[in-house]
């Protein structure tokens, strides 16, 4: 079997979300002496994206992404650990610290964001729900992240967003990390309000804008 | 019926799992198979489904669903489970009406089967949309609450205080709860319906402090209004919730179980979110000892109620409730339009004609993508619940044509939809009569497009 039919492989079975034949496929790439940074990114992550548009034009839903997600870290789980082996390190397009805030207990639109970070490449830290908004500023700190992605569903959780980026400011690292907002009471024009550098709509318009940010 | 306090004790003794484990092990693999098991299916196209076998397997479906996957709670970490014949026992003993309001305003939902056109459903109005002060407040209320044909009504939100919004569990947001309900009845008073109840949660109040400080007497709450309890995410039961079903069981109010099944999340699309909304009717009286239910699936992305595998759905899990055990329900819409405006009426009339005659109560909804402060616009409302009465004049069978000429109206604006407007726009400040000429063209124009399909709404 060619690398090509190898890539292939790896890629449809990451479609499929199917995390035995993700983790074969891997095997038969690293007996076959690939490169195991090129099976991510000509067979792993390829797979991804068109897992990312599946789930954009809801051929897919939530509970998929997450298998998805799931076979791609096991096959992370073998392949990391070879490139470090070999003095590289994993395909990164940046890091992310993720989190709703204080006083807002939802989680979903958070988690589906955090998946496709995932899958699209971003190394992600979730802090979960109701989150202080000094974990932001210290988890950002000790990640040395890129971006700090805030969630809030309710109205009244809204100006929590605004208080991270108050303390980022006090504490002088305001330059230092992007800010995107999101969920469902935000809108661009309170993104705007509150100096965050990104919003969107959708956790794949997310993705695209955080993408851009980080390039 | 298993008593309140063992229902309280599930979450103390099921087994320990992690949130993420709770649903990549057991709510979503077993919903997927589930459905596989039961058959159910959506071709994409129906909008009012008229297949009962299909309604009765989506029931059987959420009772193993319970019984299968059970309930989490994220405090405990434990999976709150119970068995089929609990399940179905609170199934057959659950409530089949509820009585609210006070003196002659004090009226019954019932709970409806499919088909029914020979009674006259519930009707309920308004919404949670932000006001910007309390003059636009009171004037909404009082307008909303003069609607003869309404039974209760949804309060809007004022979260001001001092020109500044309240935080989420702060000490002005107990402040601005119990102002809200101070508000809201003195506008249902000047309306001359003292009694009309309120039965939507008081969206200034995120917390149990909140709604229990505006239940005060004083503030104007009462036993007889609805109180919403709700599920946190897909089969979340937090103490939070359980805080308020401990408490309004204790002064015996009217509770309404409250589920908001997103689709394209855990639920995943139509099927899922068919069984899992009627999985939570039927926890609704389990675990909450819910009165009526308010039934809210929403869309994950577009963070509205009216697309048409949504109302598919919507409709299924009313008919399956309808069917099988006759809980009184509503059914909160949202919708893309802005209010006023051709779209936000075109999708009301289609959500209406699926719910309304699968079994469904008649509740007016509101812009969700279009929204803006001050949107709620009575007259809007009005036509709505005018509309929601001519759907109940109709089956399912004849509901679906017309529904299918409605739903290219609106179905491709539904990422974009059309601006509506505010309170101010369309009324006289003094006089509080429409002023807007095309507010009130635009509504005349789809009542006579709707008598054209099929359904003759009169003007109540």
């Amino acid at each position: 079997m060619g690398n090509e039919a190898i890539f292939a492989e790896l890629k449809q079975a990451i479609i499929d979300q199917d995390q035995e034949a993700v983790l074969a496929a891997v095997d038969k790439a690293l007996a076959a002496g690939i490169d195991p940074k090129a099976a991510i990114d000509q067979g792993l992550l390829p797979g991804l994206t068109v897992i990312g548009e599946q789930f954009e034009c809801e051929d897919i839903f939530l509970p998929e992404l997450m298998q998805a997600a799931l076979a791609f870290q096991a096959a992370m789980g073998v392949l990391e650990p070879k490139i470090k082996e070999a003095g590289g390190s994993g395909p990164k397009k940046g890091t992310i610290v993720i989190g709703t805030v204080k006083g807002d207990l939802h989680s979903i639109g958070k988690n589906i964001l955090k998946l496709l970070f995932e899958t699209s490449g971003f190394e992600v830290h979730d802090l979960g729900i109701d989150v202080d908004l000094f974990k932001f500023v210290d988890k950002a700190k000790e990640v040395d992240a890129d971006i700090i992605a805030i969630s809030a569903l309710l109205t009244t959780t809204l100006i929590g967003q605004r208080d991270v980026i108050d303390a980022l400011k006090d504490q002088g690292t305001r330059d230092k990390y992007m800010v995107m907002v999101g969920g469902g009471a935000t809108t661009e024009e309170w993104a705007n309000s509150i100096g965050a550098d990104g919003w969107a709509a959708s956790a794949y318009e997310a993705v695209v804008k955080a993408s851009a940010l980080v390039a | 019926m298993i008593d309140l306090i063992e229902v309280f004790d599930r979450a103390e003794v099921g087994p320990l799992i992690s949130e993420t484990d709770y649903y990549m092990k057991r709510y979503v693999p077993k919903l997927s198979e589930l459905i596989a098991r039961h058959a159910i299916k959506w071709d994409k196209e129906t909008i009012v489904n008229r297949d009962d076998d299909l309604t009765d397997r989506v029931f059987q479906a959420a009772v193993d669903l319970i019984a299968e996957a059970g309930a989490y709670c994220p405090e405990t970490n434990r999976v709150m489970e119970f068995t089929r014949e609990e399940i179905l026992t609170a199934s057959a003993q659950c409530p089949r009406s509820a009585t609210f309001g006070e003196g002659r305003e004090r009226k019954t939902m019932h709970g409806r089967r499919p088909d029914t056109t020979d009674d006259r459903p519930w009707v309920h109005v308004g919404g949670g949309i932000y006001t910007t002060d309390e003059q636009v407040y009171m004037d909404t209320v009082e307008k909303m609450a003069s609607i003869s044909i309404v039974d209760s009504v949804s309060v809007p939100s004022i979260l001001h205080l001092r020109g500044k919004d309240s935080r989420v569990r702060s000490p002005q947001e107990i402040l601005a709860a119990c102002k809200t309900v101070r508000l809201a009845r003195e506008g249902i008073r000047r309306s001359g319906r003292t009694g009309l109840p309120i039965i939507n949660g008081i969206s200034a109040a995120s917390q149990p402090a909140s709604m229990f400080a505006a239940t005060y007497p004083a503030f104007g709450l009462r036993p007889s209004d609805g109180f919403l309890i709700d599920f946190l995410s897909e089969m979340v039961v937090g103490y939070e919730a359980l805080q308020k079903v401990a408490f309004y069981n204790s002064i015996s109010a009217n509770i309404g179980s409250t589920s908001t099944p997103l689709f394209g999340g855990y639920a995943g699309g139509a099927e899922g979110v068919a069984v899992t909304a009627t999985a939570y009717m039927i926890m609704g009286n389990l675990v909450f000892r819910g009165t009526y239910h308010y039934n809210a699936p929403l869309h994950s992305k577009l963070h509205l109620s009216s697309t048409k595998p949504l109302i598919w759905a919507i409709a299924m899990s009313n008919a399956a409730i309808g069917r099988n055990m006759g809980y009184p329900m509503v059914n909160l819409p949202y919708l893309g339009g802005g209010s006023g405006t051709k779209q936000y009426h075109y999708e009301m009339a289609c959500y209406l004609l699926a719910i309304v005659t699968s079994g469904g109560n008649v509740f007016s909804g509101h812009p969700a993508m279009a929204v803006q402060s001050d949107s709620l616009v009575p007259d809007d409302h009005k036509f709505h619940a005018e509309m929601g009465l001519a759907a109940a004049k109709l089956t399912r069978e004849q509901a679906e044509p017309i529904a299918q000429k409605l739903y290219p109206l609106f179905g491709d604006k539904l990422k974009d939809p059309d601006k509506g407007l505010t309170f101010q726009e369309v009324y006289d400040p003094q006089t509080k009569r429409i002023k807007n000429a095309e507010y009130q063209k635009a509504m005349d124009d789809v009542r006579a497009e709707l008598a054209g399909m099929g359904l003759e709404v009169p003007v109540s």
